[in-house]
Order: C-alpha cells, then sequence, then structure tokens
C-alpha cells in the first residue's frame, strides 16, 4: 500500500493540452475521486497513473518510486475499467488466476486464492462461468476479484458504475467502499457522477478543463466551493450577480438592485465596486412573510415529495429555493410576495 | 453506408426502422431469401451438379450428354495413377502452405491496422491492402512474372550485381505459384483478420498488461486467442480460393505444378475427356471440404468449446 504523488503532470495531444500541470499528493489508503464534466481529462490523469498514458511532462510517483517511465506491468496497480475487460475466452476463475499465474504461484495457492477471492466478493460457486453468463454487476465484482488477488499497492477505477443501472449502482457504490474501507487500499476512483464522488470519498479533485479546480473533503467541495465552476457543478446553486461594497465585521457585503446584504468574508483584498457573483444553495434559503428579509415574488411551487421547490424572482433575478415538505410548514402560491433570507456564512462570494 | 439507417437508443440497444420490424415479424422476411437462392440454383448447383454426375459415366471424348450407364471407373483411375493422387496432396499442401505464410505476413499489417488510431495512417494502409484487389488476377500475375521470371527484375539485378551466377528459379515450380498464391489471397487474409482483432476492447489488453503481463505476453493471451474466429475465417476462405485456383498454378507453375485444377484443365480442354475431368472435380471438392471440415473440428476442439 502506497501514496501517490503527481507533479507538474501534463499530457498535450497535439496543441490540445488533456491534462493541464496537475500537482497532487494522494496519502496512503484514502479514498481519492477525480470528479469531473465529460473530457475534462480524468481519465486521461487515471491512465497515466496506470502507465497507458505517457506524460508529455511532470512526474508520477507511486510510494516511493519513481514510475513515470515505467509501463504498466511494472507498476504493481490494479485498474477496472468501465467495461470491466473481463477476458471472454476465460472461465471466472482463470480470469482470477491470471496475475497469480504471471506471479509464479503454486497451482495450489492459485486454487486457495481463487477460492477465497470469490468468497469476499460474493460470487462462490461461479468458477466456471464465462463473461457471457455473467450480469454487469457479477462482471464487477470478478473485476475487481482479479485485481486484488494480485495484491497491488494502488487501486484505479474508471467510471466503474456507469455501466450498471440504478439500483444497482447503488448497492454497489457502498459495496466498494466498504471493500476500499477494509483492505485499506489507496484507491483512485473517476467520476463524473458527484452523488458518487461525495458518497464514496475521503477526498475529491474537482477536474475541468484539465486542470485542479478544487481538491477536498465532500464537506469542503460541496459547502466551501472555491470557485464558480465547482460550485455550479457539485449540486444546484443559485448564482446571483452582484458588486462588492466593502467589508463589515469580517463579512463581505454586498449589492445586487437595491439589496444590500452580507456574505461569507473573501480571502484576499478586493476593490470595492467589483463584480462577482453572490452563491446560495437552494436548501440554504429560508422563505417568509413578506418584511422577513428581502422582498421576492413567487414564481413557480414544483411539488418533489419530500421536497417543494420554488422558483422565485428576487430583484431582477432569478433564485430557486428548496425546502422540506413537512406538515407544520406553509406553502406558498404562485404570485406571492414573500421574504428570503439566509445564513450569511452560507452564502459565498467568489469574485469573476 | 447506404441503405436504411441504423439508430443505437440511449440504452445502447439498435433501433430497427418500422419498416425492417415488419419485414422481420412478417412472412415477407422469408421471401427475402428467395432471389439469392434462385440464383445460386441456376448457376451454381445446376451446372456443378450435372459436371459432377458426368463423373460416374465412362470417359468418352467429346461426349457431355449424361448417360444412364453408371461406373466409378474415373475415381478407381484417379486413385491408382500417382500422377492424379499426388495431385490432392499437392493442392491440399500448397493451400495450407498458402495460409501459414498469408497468416504470417497478414497478421503483424492487420494487427497494425486495427490498433492505428490515426485516420490517415490507416487509410493509407488500407489502401495499401485493397489496391491490389483493383486490377485483374491475370494482369497482376504478369506483373509478378515481370518481377519473378529468368530474365525478370530480381534475377537480372542479382546477375548484374554478381551475386549469382545463373538465375535462381523463381517461377514455373511451387516457389512461384505459393507467391503467387499468397499475393492473390492475402487481403482477404488481412480484411478477415482486421474485422476480429478491431472487435477485442483495447481494455481487454490493457487490463491483461496491469495484471503484470508484459506486452508479448498480453498479446499471446489474450489478442491472439480472441483472434482466433478472424483467423479460422481468413484461413478458411484462402484455402478454399488456394486449393480452386487455376489460373495462378497455370501462369506461376507454368504447366509443371500439377494441382488438382490443372488436372481438370487439361482433361477438359486438351483432350475433350469431361467424365475425367469432372471425377477430379468431385474429388477436388471433397477432399477440400475434408480438409476444412477437420480443420474445423480441429479448431473447435482447441478452443475447448467456449466460443
Ligand atoms: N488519444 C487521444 N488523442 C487525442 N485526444 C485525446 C486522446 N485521449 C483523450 N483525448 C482528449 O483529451 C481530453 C480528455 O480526455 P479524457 O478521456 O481524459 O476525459 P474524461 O474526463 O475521462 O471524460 P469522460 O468523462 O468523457 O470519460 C478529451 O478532450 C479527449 O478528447
Ligand atoms: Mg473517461
Amino acid at each position: 500500500m502506497s501514496d501517490i504523488q503527481l507533479v507538474n503532470l501534463v499530457k498535450s495531444y497535439g496543441e490540445m493540452q488533456a491534462v493541464k500541470k496537475i500537482s497532487l499528493h494522494i496519502k496512503e489508503g484514502e479514498f481519492f475521486s477525480l470528479l469531473g464534466p465529460s473530457g475534462c481529462g480524468k481519465s486521461t490523469t487515471l491512465r497515466m497513473i496506470a502507465g497507458f498514458v505517457m506524460p508529455s511532462a511532470g512526474r508520477i510517483l507511486i510510494g516511493s518510486d519513481e514510475v513515470t517511465h515505467l509501463p504498466p506491468e511494472k507498476r504493481d496497480i490494479g485498474i477496472v475499467f468501465q467495461n470491466y475487460a473481463i477476458f471472454p475466452h476465460m472461465s471466472v476463475a482463470e480470469n482470477i488466476a491470471f496475475g497469480l499465474k504471471l506471479r509464479k504461484k503454486s497451482q495450489a495457492e492459485i486454487e486457495i486464492t481463487v477460492t477465497s477471492a470469490l468468497r469476499q466478493v460474493g460470487l462462490v460457486g461461479y468458477e466456471d462461468r464465462y463473461q457471457r453468463q455473467l450480469s454487469g454487476g457479477e462482471q464487477q465484482r470478478v473485476a475487481l476479484a482479479r485485481v486484488l488477488v494480485t495484491k497491488p499497492r494502488i487501486l484505479l477505477l474508471d467510471e466503474p458504475l456507469s455501466a450498471l443501472d440504478k439500483a444497482l449502482r447503488e448497492e454497489m457504490k457502498y459495496w466498494i467502499k466498504e471493500l476500499q474501507r477494509t483492505l485499506g487500499i489507496t484507491t483512485v476512483y473517476v467520476t463524473h457522477d458527484q452523488d458518487e464522488a461525495l458518497t464514496m470519498s475521503d477526498r475529491i479533485g474537482v477536474m475541468q478543463k484539465g486542470r485542479l479546480e478544487q481538491v477536498g473533503s465532500p464537506e469542503d467541495i460541496y459547502e466551501r466551493p472555491e470557485t464558480l465552476f465547482v460550485t455550479t457543478f457539485i449540486g444546484h446553486s443559485n448564482v446571483i450577480n452582484v458588486t462588492v461594497k466593502g467589508r463589515d465585521n469580517g463579512k463581505t457585503v454586498v449589492s445586487f438592485g437595491a439589496n444590500t446584504i452580507l456574505a461569507r468574508a473573501l480571502e484576499g483584498e478586493v476593490a470595492p465596486g467589483s463584480a462577482a457573483k453572490l452563491v446560495v444553495r437552494p436548501e440554504n434559503v429560508v422563505i417568509g412573510r413578506t418584511g422577513e428579509g428581502l422582498p421576492a415574488t413567487v414564481l413557480t411551487e414544483n411539488y418533489q415529495g419530500a421536497l417543494v421547490r420554488y422558483r422565485l424572482s428576487l430583484g431582477e433575478q432569478e433564485i430557486v429555493v428548496e425546502r422540506q415538505n413537512q406538515s407544520n410548514v406553509s406553502r406558498f402560491a404562485p404570485g406571492e410576495e414573500v421574504g428570503v433570507s439566509w445564513d450569511p456564512e452560507r452564502s459565498e462570494v467568489l469574485v469573476a | 453506408m447506404y441503405g436504411m439507417a441504423v439508430t443505437v437508443g440511449s440504452d445502447g440497444r439498435v433501433i430497427r426502422p418500422a419498416i425492417l420490424i415488419r419485414i422481420a415479424r412478417g412472412p415477407a422476411f422469408w421471401w427475402l431469401v428467395v432471389p439469392a437462392v434462385v440464383f445460386f440454383i441456376i448457376f451454381f448447383l445446376v451446372p456443378t451438379a450435372s459436371l459432377f454426375a458426368l463423373a460416374f459415366n465412362k470417359p468418352a471424348t467429346g461426349v457431355i450428354d449424361l448417360s444412364a450407364a453408371l461406373s466409378i471407373d474415373n475415381f478407381i483411375r484417379i486413385f491408382t495413377r500417382s500422377i492424379y493422387y499426388e495431385a490432392i496432396f499437392r493442392s491440399i499442401g500448397i493451400a495450407s502452405l498458402v495460409c501459414i505464410v498469408g497468416l504470417l505476413l497478414g497478421y503483424p499489417l492487420a494487427y497494425v491496422i486495427a490498433k492505428t488510431s490515426n485516420p490517415g495512417r490507416n487509410a493509407l494502409l488500407m489502401v495499401l491492402v485493397l489496391s491490389s484487389m483493383q486490377l485483374d488476377m491475370v494482369i497482376r500475375l504478369y506483373g509478378l512474372m515481370v518481377l519473378l521470371g529468368d530474365n525478370g527484375l530480381i534475377n537480372s539485378t542479382l546477375l548484374d550485381l554478381g551475386l549469382i551466377k545463373a538465375p535462381l528459379p523463381l517461377m514455373y515450380n511451387i516457389f512461384g505459384v505459393v507467391v503467387g498464391l499468397v499475393q492473390i489471397t492475402l487481403p482477404f487474409m488481412i480484411l478477415s483478420l482486421i474485422g476480429s482483432i478491431t472487435s477485442i476492447h483495447p481494455s481487454l489488453e490493457e487490463a491483461a498488461r496491469s495484471l503484470g503481463a508484459s506486452r508479448a505476453r498480453a498479446f499471446f493471451s489474450v489478442v491472439f486467442p480472441m483472434s482466433m474466429p478472424g483467423i479460422l475465417a481468413g484461413t478458411l476462405i484462402v484455402f478454399s480460393l488456394a486449393m480452386s485456383s487455376y489460373v495462378v498454378p497455370a501462369l506461376m507453375g507454368g504447366w509443371k505444378v500439377l494441382v488438382m485444377p490443372i488436372h481438370i484443365y487439361q482433361q477438359v480442354a486438351e483432350t475433350g475427356r469431361w467424365q475425367f475431368g469432372a471425377a477430379i472435380a468431385v474429388v477436388l471438392f471433397v477432399s477440400g471440404l475434408l480438409a476444412i471440415t477437420l480443420y474445423h473440428l480441429a479448431a473447435m476442439r482447441a478452443a475447448g468449446g467456449r466460443s
């Protein structure tokens, strides 16, 4: 088991830079997710760690070993692909034994290891099946077993759940996380699904256009997004155009339209008068009667079972508000005048 | 590609246009085979069957009418005269050799074409493979003769350089026939190999690498066995083409390499003994079929019934 260090990692395809100078330290035993939209360079980064893509510049260290120029088979890694890549011409047992045979284990040891691996992934009795006789979830488990028996130093997963249906995806999400926790193996998990990243990870690196936008715990990423991109990519956020007025008592004063309000302190100095974005999550906005906060008008009410979602007009702009649908809270009708407010600490100013 | 557009749904399943569904479900579906079957019966089955029937009449020079007096004299003659039964083995041997040489030459090229993602380079290699098929076989063989003949390019160059004293026998022997047959059949081999190698997802090779296999090991334990269907298809096509070829042994072998099609031609066209020629054709057909079937069974057994 090892940590992973990426130092100024770059990958260019001709003019196009798929990965732009990423530096990152993934700790030993950590479950680290690379999260970002399609084409942001997640897979390229993972494949550089695996050794399938040679970096254009920069270094990769696994533990204390520099592996930047090693071929994949010398890196002692395990990787699970989106399509699981079960060898179709080999049985489940032969698939799992593949890495063990390459390591010249004795036949007896291989049999014992394969059996216990099948027990670990809950596939006892599947030894003689072939890939075409397995469901997606079962293939996934075989792929993991095949990797884990070789005791790799790190585990790499590239969108391993995206080919499964929703119910199975939920189940596998917890199962993989649990397995990882039990083994304590350093894991890099690539996904474009924020739910997966938020529920499974110890830390998340949010990527956009080949850059790491923010690295932090799921809470950091969700509660304290550092860039507008992270804000809008993770969950839904209201983004209100504001003007920075100055500081007050450790908070930032901003105004939009006729409203002036406080928000969480900005880091660094910002000249009064600069344009900025105020970010508030829908679940953090409180709706009350007129006078209780900023004046707003209900545009639509959208019933969603456990939640009720409102679209409001606030000044010249629109925001979305979510409320828990409990019996003791009043509902609002379209056209109704209301007041909205939020905890300044739950709102963020991002200077564009 | 033209014709009916095929759309793929969000779940990856192919969505068929309504008209295809209607045809596929109704009895109309089965009428689609009629034109090809009728063509096949009239222009292949009937003439071939009558030729084969002729094989069971005693030879009568210049007669091509079927007579009721059946006999197996022709077959007895084939299997008792070494000039004829040796031709069977010669034909099978040359066809097998052509398969092996074609596979050795074709596989690396097919692998590179299948793995090249650069579209320009890929197109260039494909053109290289397919361009030879644009010319008629006879023309391509004349080209080969210019290269391989006693006064051909190779021999005259080597003679001029003083590397040899007398021209090398590159033609009018088995070597020339094999070169000719490989040249003619290579595109078929390569095309069927490309098809099966392309269908192997690259992640399979990568999975093998990540599990500790070297590039060569990953190739031999994953790519090669998985390309078996292509190897099988390619060798079967090439074998059939090589075994039944008349033009190549005639031109490149100069009538000295006596394979079965040469005998057939001699019997029919030169001596007018249709019945005996037909009998050799029957033996050619049956032995080719037999060889292919045995090969197929062996390959299936080697695959362990896995595919
Ligand atoms: N071999 C290649 N040649 C040229 N461009 C490439 C190559 N591989 C990837 N790219 C480009 O690099 C960028 C990043 O690709 P990458 O596969 O890392 O994206 P991703 O974040 O994994 O996206 P997705 O979620 O769609 O898998 C993309 O714009 C892609 O087109
Ligand atoms: Mg990807």
